[in-house]
């Protein structure tokens, strides 16, 4: 485990060099934020009103954290790293190193990711203040149940993005399927919760990546529950544990296909 | 002892066919055509402990192909392979612990951080304990002279002091074997013989076996005993430098400047390389004839000034190169 946490650290410490690069992403975190405010508040007649068990406020939390959550992983650039490292031979390079390449993408992103997770926590936190003017009714020890969750859902999201990313071992371009995936997240759930979506989606929604994505730590953060937070949890863990082996069938059979030419 | 053991192996790509035009494209995802590139064919031989040996072709030969399957990134279809008794496809990891490679043409280097940072970095990811890293940094920093930038940003480096980070970065765990393709890539002449140096001085203090794989004849001959020739997927030729040069360098380059014109045309043996009527450049095949005599033609009497060197190595190794194309 040394060598991935030392690979973490590395990435942080590089990544530390590029803080003010996240200012594009906080502009479009902020633009995103406003037009749901604006929705949300459009939608609901007084804060008081409750739709599909979410007042105004939880409502705008929600997208607050789901979309903390999205632009910290950042998917697009590992997805198409991993597309380059295998179409462009540097997948070679990682092969005859002593760890596992899956281990190694997943604790490089998420040292990419602790820098933006940071930041754009305190954003979140600062613009929700601003526009909301409560902080949801959370104790210290569900704070860090919720960070636990976020956490977990970054581990299952990055993992899920290695696998998408891996599928270019068999297909000339695996960016299409990152694509319909991430749409998948963004649309069915960053923007609205679960309890939106009509009765016969839910059970699905329920077993799918976005229940432990994204709809999880941020359903937590509005309406905490223990019975939910446990729920979550061992949900998480499953899917860490599947999302890892898939990866990791995945690479193996990938890797025995692979052509790299010319030197 | 032979840390490296190479038997008949073979490998085949799969190279996916496409006709010209969106016709071609279209037809293509419907009925993909493939064709099969044979990239090495039955290749053999052994590197023994300690030796530096060049490994060398011209572009498409193989050579990375084969380095791949000696390095466990690619498999071979036939063959065998042993590594330091470790079998590449079956013991990827532990082979890892047990070589080093330097890719001139690839970073390994985190660019963002100090080579310092990278070395302690590559230590860790081969599981050295803490004060052993730092013993050898200092160690590796005294041999290739990294004290004035050891600190420095990798992206702020120039292309010579990242080269010899690079090699450090591979020498961290101590590898048994170092695979070094193309580590003189781009540099001037002076830092390359600054990395040569270095390298001679690593293989001589820590008895590394270096395997070599360079386009720069200086590289092979100032480094390697022995050369191995790959072209068209096929070895051939494996022999230690000094019979390379014995066997091939039986023609000679005689240079002179005459008081008079002479003319050389048709001669036996004799190829005019340059004839500036007061200034000629033979190429003696001394198998056919001597150098002696070659100067008795040139008439000694006639001669200001005269000059014998032998044919540089590359283009013995470029008539080598094209042998094999015309097998």
């Amino acid at each position: 485990m040394k060598k991935y946490w030392f690979i973490y650290k590395s990435e942080v410490m590089s990544d530390l060099q590029y803080i003010f690069n996240l200012l594009v992403g906080f502009i479009s975190y902020l633009i995103l934020i406003y037009i749901f405010l604006n929705l949300w508040n459009y939608m609901y007649d007084d804060p008081t009103q409750v739709i599909n068990g979410y007042t105004k406020n939880q409502m705008i939390w929600y997208v607050i954290i789901t979309e903390i959550l999205w632009m910290t992983v950042g998917g697009r650039k590992l997805c198409r790293k991993i597309c380059d490292d295998v179409k462009g031979g540097n997948i070679a390079y990682n092969i005859n190193k002593p760890y596992s390449y899956i281990g190694y993408a997943l604790s490089s992103h998420l040292g990419g990711c602790t820098v933006k997770a940071i930041m754009f926590t305190i954003l979140g936190m600062i613009t929700g203040i601003i526009f909301i003017g409560e902080f949801p009714k959370l104790t210290i020890l569900s704070c860090i149940m919720v960070l636990i969750t976020a956490l977990l859902a970054t581990i299952i999201n990055t993992l899920l993005i290695i696998f998408v990313g891996l599928i270019s071992f068999f297909i000339e371009d695996a960016n299409p399927f990152y694509w319909l995936y991430s749409k998948f997240i963004l649309v069915l759930g960053t923007i609205f919760p679960i309890e939106y979506f009509p009765s016969i989606m839910q059970p699905i929604l329920i077993y799918s990546p976005i229940y432990v994505v994204s709809y999880g730590p941020a359903k937590l953060f509005v309406d905490f529950s223990w019975e939910k937070c446990l729920f979550i949890i061992i949900a998480q863990i499953a899917y860490i544990i599947i999302a890892y082996l898939l990866c990791r069938l995945l690479y193996k059979k990938g890797v025995k296909r692979l052509n790299v030419n010319g030197g | 002892m032979s840390v490296i053991e190479v038997k008949n192996i073979s490998k085949t790509f799969k190279v996916k066919l496409k006709e010209k035009g969106l016709k071609g494209s279209l037809k293509s995802i419907v009925k993909p055509k493939y064709k099969k590139v044979q990239a090495v064919k039955n290749i053999s031989f052994n590197i023994e402990k300690g030796e530096m040996v060049a490994f060398i072709g011209p572009n498409g030969a193989g050579k990375s192909t084969t380095i791949k399957m000696i390095t466990s990134i690619l498999y071979p279809d036939k063959g065998k392979i042993s590594v330091l008794g470790l079998n590449p496809e079956k013991d990827r990891k532990k082979l890892a612990y047990e070589i080093g490679t330097v890719f001139g043409q690839k970073e390994q280097l985190w660019t963002h951080l100090t080579p310092y940072d990278n070395f302690k970095f590559f230590g860790a990811i081969y599981d050295i304990p803490e004060y052993q890293i730092e013993k050898k940094i200092n160690e590796l920093k005294e041999l290739f002279e990294l004290d004035e930038f050891i600190n420095t940003p990798v992206r702020n480096l120039s292309l010579g002091q990242r080269i010899r980070c690079e090699i450090v970065a591979s020498l961290i765990h101590e590898p048994k074997i170092l695979f070094l393709d193309e580590p003189t890539i781009g540099l001037d002449p002076v830092v390359k013989e600054n990395i040569r140096t270095l390298i001679k001085r690593m293989n001589k203090e820590y008895k590394t076996t270096v395997f070599l794989t360079s386009h720069d004849v200086s590289d092979i001959e100032k480094l390697c005993k022995r050369v191995i020739i790959i072209n068209n997927g096929q070895l051939v030729l494996d022999d230690t430098m000094e019979n390379l040069k014995y066997h091939y360098l039986n023609k000679k380059i005689v240079e002179a400047k005459m008081k008079e014109p002479v003319n050389l045309d048709g001669k036996d043996g004799l190829t005019i390389l340059k004839d500036r009527g007061y200034n000629i450049k033979i190429e003696v095949d001394t198998t056919k004839k001597s150098v002696a005599d070659a100067i008795k033609l040139l008439n000694p009497d006639n001669i200001i000034d005269i000059n014998i060197s032998n044919i540089p190595l590359e283009n013995i190794i470029s008539s080598i190169y094209k042998d094999g194309d015309t097998k």
